[in-house]
């Protein structure tokens, strides 16, 4: 059965890679009828869900393959943004409202020179240095702290969520520097392209497919050799894995380092695309999001996350407009369907109608007592 | 001392007599301070009404002696004499009446005016109320002498207002007024004054008034007396008499040290204060926490919905106002139509128009009512979500957040996006002092309302046959179920009793701040950190975690100056404290592998 949903995978892959990154970009620029033609503000629009679907692979990594239930994600997804948009904050030079050199909000906070700690910012290698090295560090320490004292399930969720709100309440102070709760906005070129323009957002929605690519080449690289195989033990029986004579420790503090660090590449490309970042991009809510993209679309594969992230989006770009008020009655029923009927998410879907007609096909044979369809869950040690 | 010794300690809990005990006694001091027995008001008006008109000394005397009956009429008069506002009436055969102009006026500025000997309005002969312009009447006169008498009647009516609070602001008001000829007025009031709080007042505002004193000796005594009394008012007084050239150095040594005293008081108030809001956001905290304690600790099921429960007992607070008020309704369209009518549903419920203790009693009604209308939630997201997820927590943590979601959606379609009004009744406003620390009576209630919350769910779970069973099946569900406890309907009423509790909680959250759609979501994150580091499944631990925390919160913000830097700094040391114990406070132990 799962080899069926394997090849099922491989052949997604390969047919979406093909969409995103080259199909997509020709449609946006050929000269084709209308009817064929793909629009700016599809390419932005698919440029956004692609960072989405990033974050989204960094929270199945953890969730569905290790077995953490990180409500963090976002944290080091916005963190990378604002390591982005400090350089792009930079780069507006001169053309702010207040026509200073420094940014505006700095001018509104009385600054009249740059603080030393946004000086480097100017480099857009130094912001992209920051950008891997910020959430990184702050990864490190915290998983450090929370996997040495053996934080894990629920308390682990709990904790990576404190975490999350205090640095939201964090960043929504003056006194860091970073914008307040307006957060960064206004931005006009990055690398000397003007992020206005068609081309360069083509180009940037062409970088996150290709990012994306990799990302989930590298996920799945990763899942299939010694260590993701430990990884997926850790996932199943933490305890066996411990009396195996495993540091698990140590793998899960490197699953969670690198997690973050793809969540903050995302971070990196969501910015300029979206063209704002602001500290409620990090709240709670926002992290239990992406578990929903996540959960809706499969957990423990990884291309459920993108179609999650991709789907879920969508049908939210459509019902905020369609029916503003009742979008979140639809999120919310959804999630607690999928949740508790469909653990599998919707990569989950064929193997679980398989299992529903094999066991209505044995129940014909031998009268058992019903059963229902929800499988226990394996992740629980 | 083991937990459960201290639990013992709880229960015997001599210090809960102390408090009842006390609360009866300042319930009954209150009651034991009547007014003195006064003259007939018509006795005052009569006597009022011939002081207007009387001249000299006489009239001086006439005046101190009435305003020493505390009347109101004579508060008033004495009020409008320096405003030229007593009219002097030419009535038959040259008498004149006085009467009392009201502030009221009609469209062309004239008011009607209230006889003072009797109180009826001046009249025509048909009895209709004759009415004044300030310009065209006579009033009574007043030189700079009477006026000063009339001051000083109305400074002496003050200090002798039946309220002790007025009293002694009163009292305070004359004390940092600098004019000595106020003394004698303080001096005898002293002498009469029975209630402690009030006669610590005169002194200290004696000793201020002693400070402008041109003899040194009596300077001296009054700057070791506001020393001796702590007073907090006097303070930038005795840094001006210390900053002046002019000043003997007897006196300044003396009032360096009286600064001294003042500021270790002011220190200690500060200190006493902050431990007081500690406690008392400790108590929000634990209120909030103890039923998610219930539901996460004892149960193993993440509500994310529980702030929402919190919100629904907010609401039911909200509406039951309404009801004793002018009624709740509400009325929602839905963006669908059926056979062209659109889809929508209303409720409309008449109010009670209560006013008055009735209407404020509103809040005795809400309080039961929240639990019960939470715990109806509970148990319907219990039956509907979470009996399929008693195996798979962190399931339960996403589950949860989809209801969550959904509820505060209802309420936005339902009371509106923006925050609502809720009223606190007068018993919970204001505040009492003891010795400079204000302990307002919503922290004093809240504190209250959690040690008999805490108590009761205490008593439910070691004093009841469901306490029991909750338990049994906590402890080890299949085993229970075996033995033939009934688990799922265990879970249900488990579920309903943590889901009152956050409703009660919320109840109390909406006298303290503001209700709206994301009232839980401000608490649910400070809500699990309290049960974590308390140890889950224990009851203690969330009391004592929740105290700790809200009281480490208080001492944080004071310390370093901001709520949200103290906020953060308690997060991290929270994250802190877990590496030194991962179980929180009280974690069980047990030999089984997670």
């Amino acid at each position: 059965m799962r080899t069926d949903s394997k090849r099922l995978e491989t052949w997604l892959t390969l047919a979406g890679g093909f969409l995103l990154i080259v199909l997509l970009p020709a449609l946006n620029v050929l000269p084709l009828p209308e009817f064929l033609k793909v629009s700016d503000f599809t390419i932005n629009l698919y440029g956004k869900y692609l960072c989405y679907a990033i974050l989204a692979i960094s929270v199945d990594v953890l969730w569905g393959y290790t077995g953490l239930l990180s409500l963090g994600q976002a944290l080091f997804f916005t963190l990378g943004g604002y390591m982005m948009g400090m350089y792009l904050m930079r780069m507006i030079g001169t053309l702010g409202q207040y026509h200073q050199p420094i940014p505006d909000f700095l001018v509104f906070l009385g600054w009249s020179k740059l603080p030393p700690f946004w000086q480097p910012f100017d480099s857009f290698a130094f912001a992209m240095l920051m950008a891997l090295v910020l959430p990184g560090a702050l990864a490190t320490l915290f998983g450090f702290l929370a996997f040495r004292s053996r934080i894990r399930g629920v308390y682990f969720s709990i904790l990576t969520q404190a975490l999350t709100y205090g640095a939201c309440l964090l960043f929504f102070r003056n006194s860091l520097l970073m914008g307040g709760n307006n957060g960064f906005t206004d931005f006009k070129f990055i690398l000397g392209h003007d992020l206005r323009s068609a081309g360069t957002q083509r180009g940037l929605y062409i970088a996150t497919a290709i990012t994306l690519m990799l990302v989930l080449v590298g996920c799945r690289w990763l899942s299939r050799t010694k260590f993701g195989l430990v990884q997926q033990a850790i996932r199943d029986s933490e305890n066996r894995v411990l009396f195996s004579g495993y540091a698990a420790a140590h793998y899960k503090l490197f699953v969670f380092v690198l997690c973050a660090l793809v969540a903050s590449i995302g971070g990196v490309l969501y910015v300029p695309q979206v063209g704002i970042i602001n500290p409620s991009e990090m709240g709670t809510e926002k992290s239990l999001e992406a578990v929903v993209w996540v959960a809706v679309g499969g957990r423990g594969t990884l291309v459920g996350p993108i179609l999650g992230a991709f789907g879920v989006n969508a049908l939210k770009s459509w019902a905020t407009r369609a029916y503003p008020d009742l979008w979140l009655i639809f999120l919310g029923v959804m999630f607690v369907l999928v949740t508790v009927f469909m653990p599998r998410g919707l990569v989950g879907i064929p193997d679980q109608l398989r299992e529903l007609a094999a066991r209505f096909q044995k129940r014909k044979t031998d009268a058992e007592p019903p059963v229902t369809g929800i499988e226990p869950d394996k992740s629980l040690p | 001392m083991t937990y459960r010794a201290w639990l013992k300690s709880l229960r015997s809990a001599p210090w809960m007599c102390w408090i009842s005990t006390m609360l009866l006694l300042s319930g009954l001091a209150r009651a034991a301070e009547t007014p003195p027995a006064q003259p007939a008001d018509s006795v005052i008006r009569s006597r009022l009404a011939k002081a207007v008109l009387a001249e000299g000394d006489e009239q001086k005397k006439e005046i101190l002696s009435l305003a020493a009956t505390g009347s109101k009429v004579v508060r008033e008069v004495l009020n409008a004499w320096p405003k030229d506002r007593i009219l002097l009436f030419a009535g038959e055969n040259d008498t004149k009446i006085p009467a009392l102009i009201e502030d009221e006026t009609d469209s062309d500025g004239k008011a009607r005016a209230v006889r003072i000997d009797t109180g009826a309005f001046l009249s025509d002969a048909s009895g209709k109320p004759l009415k004044f312009a300030a310009a065209d009447i006579t009033t009574a006169e007043t030189d700079s002498d009477l006026r000063r008498t009339l001051q000083q009647g109305l400074d002496a009516m003050a200090l002798a207002d039946p309220i002790p609070d007025a009293r002694k602001t009163a009292i305070l008001k004359l004390g940092n007024s600098q004019k000595l000829q106020n003394l004698p007025l303080l001096r005898d009031r002293l002498a009469i004054e029975s209630n402690a709080e009030v006669r610590k007042a005169i002194n200290e505002s004696i000793a201020l008034l002693q400070l402008g004193d041109p003899d040194p000796a009596v300077q001296k005594e009054a700057v070791i007396q506001l020393g001796k009394l702590e007073a907090i008012g006097s303070l930038d007084l005795l840094k001006k008499i210390v900053a002046k050239e002019s000043t003997p150095s007897d006196i300044r040594r003396e009032a360096t040290s009286s600064i001294q005293s003042i500021e270790n008081h002011i220190g200690v108030v500060n200190f006493v204060g902050t431990i007081f809001r500690g406690l008392s956001l400790g108590s929000i905290l634990l209120i909030v926490a103890l039923g998610l304690a219930i539901t996460f600790g004892l149960m193993g099921v993440i509500n994310m919905a529980h702030g929402e429960m919190i919100a629904i007992g907010a609401y039911t607070t909200y509406v039951v106002q309404n009801l004793f008020g002018t009624g709740f309704a509400f009325s929602i369209t839905l963006p669908f139509s059926f056979g062209g009518k659109p889809i929508g549903f209303g409720l409309s419920l008449p109010g009670l128009n209560a006013t008055g203790a009735f209407y404020e009693s509103y809040f005795l009604v809400a309080i039961p009512l929240s639990f019960l209308m939470a715990a109806l939630a509970g148990l319907v997201i219990e039956r509907v979500v979470i009996r399929f997820l008693y195996r798979r927590p962190l399931e339960s943590l996403l589950a949860t957040w989809g209801v969550s979601l959904v509820m505060q959606q209802l309420f936005r379609m339902v009371f509106g996006a923006n925050n609502v009004q809720v009223s606190s009744p007068s018993w919970l406003l204001g505040h009492f002092n003891l010795s400079d620390v204000l302990f307002g009576y919503n922290r004093v209630f809240v504190i209250g309302f959690a040690i008999f919350i805490v108590l009761g769910t205490y008593m439910l779970l070691t004093r009841t046959p469901l306490g029991l069973l909750i338990r049994a099946v906590m402890q080890n569900r299949d085993m229970a179920s075996c033995i033939g406890v009934r688990t799922q309907r265990v879970n249900q009423l488990t579920f309903a009793f943590g889901s009152g509790l956050a409703g009660l909680a919320g109840a109390f959250l909406s006298q303290i701040g503001n209700v709206g759609p994301s009232l839980g979501q401000s608490y649910i994150v400070d809500a699990f950190m309290t049960v974590v580091v308390g140890g889950v499944g224990s009851i203690v631990g969330t009391v004592c975690s929740a105290i700790g925390i809200g009281t480490a919160d208080q001492i944080l913000q004071q310390a370093t100056g901001s709520p949200v830097t103290g906020k953060i700094v308690v997060l991290v040391a929270i994250i802190l404290f877990l590496q030194w114990r991962p179980g929180g406070l009280f974690s069980i132990r047990s030999r089984s592998l997670d």
